[in-house]
């Protein structure tokens, strides 16, 4: 491996901006960090060059630990945003900068410079000042400056930011030549898909610090795992949909989907399904559509961009319907089409027509939080619960909704819950834990008044048949959160031999499982005692922390955790219920 | 288009009349009065002249303040520059006050810094104390003088080298790093080309200021001719002698002098900024 990151951790006043990330790059590969701004991956390209110092873990480069190595001594080179180039030097004098600080002899550094300028196609510029060069040039003497001293690695951050649109695109197939040409490791942290697109052999997408998804570009953007993946590779739309033993559904519609796993027997789940932009079909009648059906809409907007034609389109509400998860509040979500100048010509559309649309291809997120619904005695008690900071920002950042529901005296109820049930802390949770899962549901999160955003989410699971599902949701959950995961294994008190050998077994299984299947790094902590004590004191142990807790047996919610539930002291509790017996869902990455 | 120019349209109108005001002004306030000088101290016997601005009590005194402004002046480059890169580098509690703090001696009256250094390095001040069984003297002496002209010469320095130390990204120090170089390389390779204009302008800003200075001199001088005795006491003694002939000449040796220097530092910067020509 060229570079190898091994949960790689970096806090700034202990919140942690790199969140336990891994990566490997090969020799000779380009990869390309892609994240909006603020998610750790300048932080990260900065580490592996050297310059900014981390928390744990371990980076090596061609197999060499330079953890502690300092900048100056790793062999890399950097491409800054803004050229960061010595102004008060010429062409000549940046470039053959390392080469000086190296005492190389004058005609060799003469040789090298003439050498690397025409690698980037400046020659004859030696004599200038990078006042009086364009700004992609500049960033040409950039390049060919972090190249003078054969570094391994190139790292590049958003090399190309402060770039028009026609410079960018010359300099991004220079700078791919260049890396072919040379065969150099290179990593390049942009916040801009197209160019992840057009440069990259494997992408790294990261959120809040952590690393999501790595792939090659098109199975990312085809089958993407996460709906941050899906939403921020491209554009996407992302549908509510139930899944059953028949395949996938859009209310009374059945449609036929990609990743949409036929599973056998079990309960009908809520799932959340990705449909591009480019793959929904527009006809004037369900008849003539050649795809599947999906629903119908009004044309609401119509923009020429060229080569194509965007659309919004406002899905009617009907119940055999798709139900479309909107950004902000679900009533105002707008299905995005493009369509190709063939597509258009044949059925040119207005503003304000109705037509039927069909999904050409959709693909299922394997995620298992699809939704949230707040449920509470009177409907304005949920809403209110709905508005409460955590569960805002956790369906803001999973771009989901909160349906609410009233379940006024725990009647009986028509509707099935779907998605993840949300309800006050206090001393009726554990009661109201208890029906909800009777009654349907998988998920409950149980939530104090004000609870902030956490930092630490502990982990555990009374039996190791839901660890699957248990692991699955936390590590959905994670990925939303800025915090880190700790599994807390128990160890009853007095046990022997095989008793205590089992708990540390589980303990390795968990964190590889965690680890390879859902790229997400765990911590493990084992702790010896009673259950529900050992828990108590975890939590208490810091402020802004969460539970996920995995269970088999109804009756434990209403028992043996009825005080983590309570509202006073008070933590988020996220259940994970699966019965014994069955292993029904996909708990796949989530 | 016209034969002239074309001038951009500027938020001042009339290029005309903002240069007339400018010559005016200049005249009216700089150049008359310096003029008025020169012709008073015309009035002269050449003879005289030369033996008033060659007696040794004049040339001791030039010496004397040109040598300890000079001094001045370098002292506060260096720690000028130390204290501007700790204000824009480093956050610390405090830091808004000390900024603050830097322009004290710009509103200060002289004199009053002139009382306060007296009291503190007098042989019974705070800090005289305990130098003078050392066998420092600082009050009444030429290093109580540049005390005074590096304390009044301070934030020129800083303020003018602030800005310039902004300009100093850290990604210029980054990507040094990253090619190899040591702390000590970067700041002599990077740092110091970068910010040396704006250094020099700070320590000629300082230097004038310190050559005119008089309030807070005379009182930490001592004023003992030959010894402690700078060239503006000089003009105001003969003055109040009555000799205003005596006072014309000095000031014209002083203007030529001061003249001569600041040409000199502004040449030099003129030519290090062709030589780099940071252009921006």
């Amino acid at each position: 491996m060229s570079i190898a990151l091994d949960q790689v951790t970096k806090r700034y006043q202990d919140q942690p901006v790199v969140n336990d990330v891994s990566i490997e790059v090969g020799e000779g590969e380009f990869f390309v960090l892609l994240g909006p701004s603020g998610s750790g991956k300048s932080t990260l390209l900065r580490a592996i060059a050297g310059l900014t110092g981390i928390d744990h873990g371990r980076i090596s480069l061609h197999g060499r630990d330079v953890t502690h190595v300092r900048a100056r001594d790793r062999g890399v080179g950097l491409v800054f945003q803004n050229y960061a180039l010595f102004r008060h030097m010429t062409v000549a004098d940046n470039i053959e900068f390392a080469l000086r600080v190296r005492r190389m002899k004058r005609a060799d550094r003469v040789a090298r410079r003439k050498e690397l300028l025409k690698l980037v196609a400046l020659e004859d510029l030696d004599e200038r000042l990078p006042g009086q060069l364009s700004g992609g040039q500049q960033q040409r003497v950039a390049v060919a400056r972090a190249l003078a001293h054969k570094p391994q690695v190139l790292l590049l951050d958003e090399p190309f930011g402060a770039l028009d649109a026609k410079i960018r695109e010359e300099l991004r197939r220079t700078i791919r030549s260049v890396q072919r040409e040379l065969g150099i490791t290179t990593v390049l942290v942009t916040h801009d898909q197209e160019e992840a697109f057009a440069l990259a052999d494997t992408i790294g997408v990261m959120n809040h610090g952590r690393l999501l998804e790595v792939g090659h570009p098109n199975d990312l953007y085809a089958q993407p795992a996460t709906r941050f993946v899906a939403t921020f590779l491209g554009a996407a739309n992302l549908l509510l949909a139930r899944q059953g033993a028949d395949g996938i559904r859009f209310g009374a519609t059945p449609v036929t989907a990609e990743g949409a796993e036929r599973v056998q027997g079990g309960r009908e789940h809520e799932v959340v399904a990705v449909l591009r932009p480019e793959e929904v079909e527009l006809a004037a009648t369900r008849e003539q559509l050649s795809s599947n059906f999906i629903a119908r809409g009004a044309v609401e907007e119509v923009a020429f961009t060229g080569a194509l034609e965007r659309l919004r389109v406002r899905l009617l509400d009907e119940p055999s319907a798709a139900q479309l998860l909107g950004t902000g509040s679900s009533a105002e979500a707008r299905l995005e089409v493009t369509r190709t100048q063939p597509e258009r010509r044949a059925l040119p559309l207005l503003a304000g027509t109705q037509v039927a649309l069909g999904a050409r291809r959709l693909h299922v997120l394997p995620t298992p939080i699809s939704s949230f619904l707040a449920c509470a005695p009177t409907e304005s008690e949920a809403e209110a619960l709905a508005r409460e900071p955590l569960l805002e920002s956790l369906s803001t950042r999973m771009k989901t909704r909160v349906a609410l529901r009233a379940i006024d005296g725990l009647a009986a109820t028509a509707a099935p819950f779907a998605g993840v049930a949300a309800i006050a802390a206090g001393d009726n949770a554990a009661s109201t834990v208890e029906w909800l899962l009777e009654h349907g549901a998988a998920e409950v999160l149980v939530l104090p008044r004000q609870a902030p955003n956490p930092t630490r989410v502990y982990i555990h699971w009374t039996d190791e048949i839901v660890r699957r599902a248990t692991l699955a949701v936390s590590a959905s959950l994670l990925r939303h959160v800025s915090a880190e995961a700790v599994y807390l294994g128990i160890v009853p008190e007095g046990a022997q031999g095989s008793g205590r050998a089992a708990p540390m077994r589980q303990l390795l299984d968990a964190r590889s499982e965690a680890q390879s299947v859902h790229n997400l790094e765990m911590r493990t902590e084992l702790a010896i005692g009673e259950t529900v004590t050992e828990i108590t004191r975890n939590l208490s142990a810091g402020t802004a922390q969460m539970l996920v807790l995995g269970i088999t047996d109804i009756r434990q919610a209403g028992t043996a955790y009825r005080t983590l539930l309570a509202a006073q002291p008070g933590w988020p509790v996220l259940i994970v219920y699966r019965p014994g017996e069955s292993r029904i869902r996909p708990e796949i990455a989530a | 288009m016209s034969k002239g120019v074309r001038r951009e349209p500027n938020v001042i109108p009339g290029f005309g009349i903002t240069l007339g005001f400018t010559t005016f002004f200049l005249c009216a306030i700089v150049l008359i009065p310096l003029s008025a000088l020169v012709l008073k101290a015309g009035g002269m016997d050449f003879s005289r002249f030369i033996e008033v601005i060659t007696s040794p009590r004049a040339v001791a005194s030039y010496r004397l303040t040109f040598g300890a402004s000079m001094l001045a002046a370098m002292i506060n480059m260096v720690f000028g520059f130390a204290i501007a890169w700790t204000l824009v580098r480093y956050d610390f509690p405090g830091r808004k006050f000390i900024d603050a703090i830097i322009d004290m001696p710009f509103a200060l009256p002289t004199a009053v810094s002139g009382i306060a250094l007296t009291a503190v390095f007098a042989g019974n001040g705070w800090i005289g104390q305990y130098l003078e069984p050392h066998g420092i003297r600082v009050a009444y002496t030429w290093i109580g003088i540049t005390v005074a002209l590096t304390l009044i010469g301070m934030p020129f320095v800083v303020r003018t080298v602030q800005p310039a130390i902004q300009e100093v990204q850290r990604d210029l120090e980054d990507a040094a790093e990253t090619l190899g170089a040591g702390r000590f390389y970067v700041f002599r390779r990077i740092i110091v080309p970068i910010v040396l204009p704006a250094l020099l302008t700070g320590f000629t800003l300082a230097f004038a200021r310190a050559v005119g200075e008089y309030g807070s001199v005379v009182f930490i001088a001592g004023n003992m001719p030959m010894k402690t005795e700078i060239t503006p006491l000089l003009i105001f003694i003969k003055l109040e002698e009555f000799d205003y002939m005596g006072a014309a000449a000095l000031g014209v040796v002083m203007l030529a002098i001061s003249f001569v220097m600041l040409l000199a530092i502004n040449l030099l910067q003129l030519w290090g900024r062709r030589r780099m020509m940071v252009s921006r």
